[in-house]
């Protein structure tokens, strides 16, 4: 059977006529994938997988970092495997009734023609044979889709009943961004500090449940590389489901028109190994409890003051110290400053913000070695 | 003993704009209709010019933007850059013009102008009505072109208003709420007009014409008069909830005060997917007369092809929910819906093969009409085609609000409904103005129109597969070169537009020499409007007909 659907789908690629086309699209080799291999990410590799930056160019100024991926290309989860093989499967059996109209048009047009040779015009008026012939074998087509976009139709639906660890999303649509909560760990992202779409991360390999609702006017969540799309409305929750299967960083496009700011409403979406999720969760769970140190370090404040970082730092491991709260403080200082070279303040140039953010991340890693000494000092006295 | 007989009042004439203001003759207010829908395309097809003007600028370009913005230099530049509401405005009103007033009424131009000739009747049953009918088409495109220049704007929620965004603006912008009584006045047109056609057609076929010789273009009209009456009401109601919602309290359609979104749409989509039939069946029906005409032969099935107008009428009512599959519906019903849009398919097909059978064996003339007739049948099929495709649910899932459902309904709607428009013009013109259109000119029209229809439509089957979305302003840069193409097809569509409205207004520049019969096809059609001189005298016919008509369909043997 999959030999089948693969030779099926061989075939119907070739025969697209869109197909070189489409090859642009094809190949989006992520960053993340390379990395994923490395047991200890440094903080930028975690900056790149988790804070990606969606619009941005390649060396060349024009094309985009990473390209929009499809359904047909690069299909990234289950659902989109199973609809691409449904689909074309559909198209395979429907593709005589757009070939041989076409076929028989041109063939009728040659073959008929005028010649002006005083030829006599066929007097028949129909032919109860053909007519039932044309009427029965579409029917057939008919019979032959039927049964398997049925079971692809109630996959989609039900998800598998194994899928106990499933990662329960709420997704929430607003003019004109998403709000998502992780409600396995009350967890809720959205928009970063200037504003920008926070992408979903989401674990390979793991089932994600999604129930989509709006604060607003109708939206659609719709990223093209999984196969899924639901409308969210106000007043009641729609429910998706899907397995990512491939990493990488997905994007797409609020999907029903919403406004003004309908365009902009943009969707994207990271895929991590589950190693790394785990990462992502633990840098999440103490997002608000960087902010005064941030606040010391943000590109806004022309100097930093040594002492007030010194305190900040102590404040932040009142809690306990560990390696995870002290990743966590390295990664949003540095995602913050990723963000904040992404729009245009202060007068400052991506660059210079960007150099700023070096040069404060170097700051912060020069403290907290300080600090550990200062809390081996402690220890030893 | 008789009363002495009243004196019969006296009938004043007008001639000129007047006699047009006052018509009540089928012929001229036929011919309203169809000017008035040529303006309205080309307004409509300016329309469509401004979207594609703004998405071929640079600054639709989403990283183009951004990156400029960051770099601290001028962003690129496009027109809707600063005011992404008119954005959507023009978005609307595209689709409101070309379908309210362009399409549907643009059929029911032609049927009021041929189908009495066709019947043998003098008149529509209802004269007055018919005047009225178009008169209103009149004040319903005023109120919504005029509502671009009210406060807010026009209405900016798409021509499908789904609520909430079709409620924002509520009580203090009246662009919505014009765009509804706009609808209105235009449905209560449609309705009048489809009132007039079925008690034309059933009550005044001259004598003898038997429903089995009743010509195909009169049947589909028959069939989308019953649809009309069926389904408009149901629009009305649709937009009435929004009204309501908007203007007196009412919560039909508000989530937070027990109302809900969906049921809009389910109550929009019951009239507006018949309604896509209203925008092409009557066009079956007549491009069947086009190619027996010009195969020298007669058409070929005419009780099947009857029988897929009646299949398409019913089934056309039954598969609303197909443009809702992401809302959220219940497994079975997205299923019964799926199944349900795959049946259309049937009937549809038996109509493009009798079709390609009423040509075998012909004597093809490749006239203008023939050459429109023959390029619908190509677009259409690959419209049709990308319909199978999205009738199937988790495909369409995909699909839904894409670029690849923009694509499809153009292909069915432009290579579709307009080709077909354009055929029925190029072969009644004759006997409507008594000119008969340059074949030069007109083989312009269509290789422009038919080029123009393929690279614009079929970029944008690409375009949605390989993800944007429909009735954005902005896109990301992976969609730049396919949206330039999409643009020079509309660049030829349009100039092949332009060019048959020049083609049509210097025809009457030329003497009326056109004879009763100009394609010489009546000897073997027998269809009764080639049988009055053209164009026709305000009576029509002076004796009724001669009878019998021919036989539509072959003798059992």
């Amino acid at each position: 059977m999959m030999t089948c659907i693969t030779f099926i789908r061989a075939g119907l690629l070739a025969l697209a006529f869109v197909l070189p086309l489409m090859a642009v699209d094809a190949a989006a080799e992520t960053p993340e994938a390379a990395s994923s291999a490395v047991a200890t990410p440094t903080v930028n590799e975690l900056v790149a997988t988790f804070n990606p930056d969606l619009f941005g160019l390649a060396a060349d100024n024009k094309t985009p970092k990473t390209p929009i991926t499809n359904m047909f290309t690069a299909p990234a989860s289950d659902i989109a495997r199973e609809v691409l093989d449904n689909t074309l499967l559909n198209t395979l059996v429907f593709l005589p009734f757009l070939i041989l109209p076409l076929v028989l048009l041109f063939y009728v047009m040659y073959r008929f023609r005028d010649r002006q040779d005083g030829r006599k015009a066929a007097t028949f008026m129909g032919n109860h044979t053909l007519e039932i012939v044309w009427t029965a074998i579409p029917c057939l087509a008919l019979l032959v889709v039927s049964v398997p976009v049925w079971q692809v139709l109630w996959k989609m639906e039900l998800p598998p009943a194994n899928a106990k660890d499933a990662l329960n999303i709420e997704v929430r649509g607003k003019k004109f961004a998403w709000d998502y909560k992780y409600q396995d760990y009350q967890l809720g992202i959205g928009q970063d500090l200037v504003g920008v779409q926070e992408p979903l991360v989401l674990a390979k390999g793991r089932t994600t449940m999604m129930y989509i609702t709006s604060n607003d006017v109708n939206h659609a969540w719709w990223v093209p590389a999984f196969g899924v799309k639901r409308d969210a409305i106000i007043g009641r929750y729609t429910n998706i489901w899907f397995t990512p299967d491939t990493l990488g960083f997905f994007k797409g496009q609020c999907a029903e028109l919403c406004g003004a700011g309908h365009g902009i409403m943009v969707i994207s979406a990271v895929v991590v190994s589950p190693e790394r999720f785990k990462d992502y969760l633990t840098i999440q769970r103490h997002r608000s409890e960087v902010l005064a140190v941030w606040k010391l370090l943000q590109p806004s404040a022309a100097t930093v003051d040594h002492d007030a970082l010194a305190t900040a730092v102590a404040a932040y491991f009142q809690k306990g110290r560990s390696t995870e709260r002290e990743l966590a403080l390295r990664y949003w200082i540095a995602s913050n400053y990723a963000s904040v070279a992404r729009v245009r303040q202060l007068d400052m140039t991506p660059a210079q913000v960007s150099a700023r953010g070096v040069e404060r991340c170097a700051l912060l890693d020069q403290t907290l070695s300080q600090s550990v000494a200062v809390a081996n000092v402690t220890l030893t006295n | 003993m008789n009363a002495p007989a009243a004196p019969m009042p006296e009938i004043k004439r007008y001639t000129g704009v007047m006699d047009y203001l006052t018509t009540i003759d089928h012929k001229k207010i036929g011919m309203m209709y169809l000017w008035f829908v040529i303006v309205m395309g080309l307004i409509g097809g300016a329309f469509a010019g401004m979207i594609r003007i703004q998405l071929a600028l640079p600054g639709a370009v989403l990283e183009a933007t951004n990156a400029a913005t960051l770099n601290g230099t001028t962003a690129p530049y496009s027109w809707f850059s600063e005011n992404r509401h008119l954005y959507n405005q023009i978005v609307t009103m595209h689709a409101s013009v070309m379908i309210f007033f362009t399409i549907i009424p643009g059929f029911i131009g032609f049927a009021n102008y041929i189908v009495p000739l066709m019947i043998g009747a003098r008149d529509m049953a209802f004269p007055k009505l018919n005047a009225f009918g178009f008169w209103l088409l009149i004040p319903s495109a005023v109120l919504m072109m005029s509502s671009f220049f009210v406060k807010g704007g026009a209405a900016a929620s798409g021509w499908t208003a789904y609520p909430p965004l079709s409620l924002e603006g509520m009580g203090t912008d009246p662009g919505q709420d014009m765009w509804v009584m706009g609808v209105h006045l235009a449905g209560v047109s449609s309705i009048l007009a489809a009132i007039n056609f079925i008690v034309t057609i059933c009550n005044m076929r001259a004598p003898g014409m038997t429903w089995s010789k009743l010509p195909l273009f009169a049947w589909a009209t028959l069939f989308t008069s019953i649809i009309q009456l069926l389904a408009t009401p149901v629009l009305a109601a649709a937009v009435t909830m929004i009204l309501m919602d908007r203007n007196f309290g009412t919560t039909f359609t508000v989530a937070s005060q027990g109302g809900d979104p969906v049921l809009y749409q389910h109550i929009f989509w019951v009239y507006s997917h018949p309604a896509v039939y209203i925008m092409i069946l009557p066009g079956f029906g007549a491009i069947s007369h086009i190619f027996a005409a010009f195969s020298s032969k007669k058409i070929f099935g005419y009780m099947g092809m009857v029988i897929a107008l009646g299949t398409i009428t019913v089934v056309g009512f039954m598969v609303w929910a197909h443009h809702m599959f992401t809302v959220g519906m219940p497994t079975y019903l997205q299923a019964y819906f799926m199944y349900a849009s795959l049946v259309i398919g049937v009937p549809t097909g038996i109509k493009v093969f009798s079709w390609l059978a009423t040509m075998w064996g012909g004597n093809l003339r490749f006239t203008a009409p023939m050459k429109f007739a023959c390029g619908f049948i190509g677009t259409f099929t690959i419209g049709g085609f990308g319909g199978l495709i999205l009738a199937m649910v988790p495909t369409d899932i995909t699909f839904q609000d894409s670029y690849f459902v923009v694509g499809h309904f153009h292909m069915v709607l432009v290579g579709g409904s307009t080709m077909l428009l354009f055929a029925m013009a190029y072969y009644w013109w004759p006997k409507m103005t008594g000119r008969m259109l340059n074949e030069k000119c007109a083989s312009w029209v269509f290789w422009l129109m038919l080029s123009g229809v393929m690279i614009c439509f079929m970029t944008m089957h690409v375009t949605g597969a390989l993800g944007m979305a429909r009735r954005v302003p902005v896109y990301y840069a992976d969609f730049k070169l396919l949206n330039h193409l999409t643009t020079l097809g509309y660049l030829l569509t349009f100039a092949s537009a332009l060019l048959f409205f020049i083609q049509l207004v210097a025809s009457y520049f030329k003497p009326a020499t056109a004879g009763a019969d100009p394609w010489k096809i009546n000897d073997l059609q027998q269809s009764f409007e080639w049988a009055t001189s053209s164009p026709p005298p305000a009576y029509n016919f002076e004796v009724v007909p001669p009878i019998p008509v021919a036989d539509q369909m072959e003798k059992p043997h």
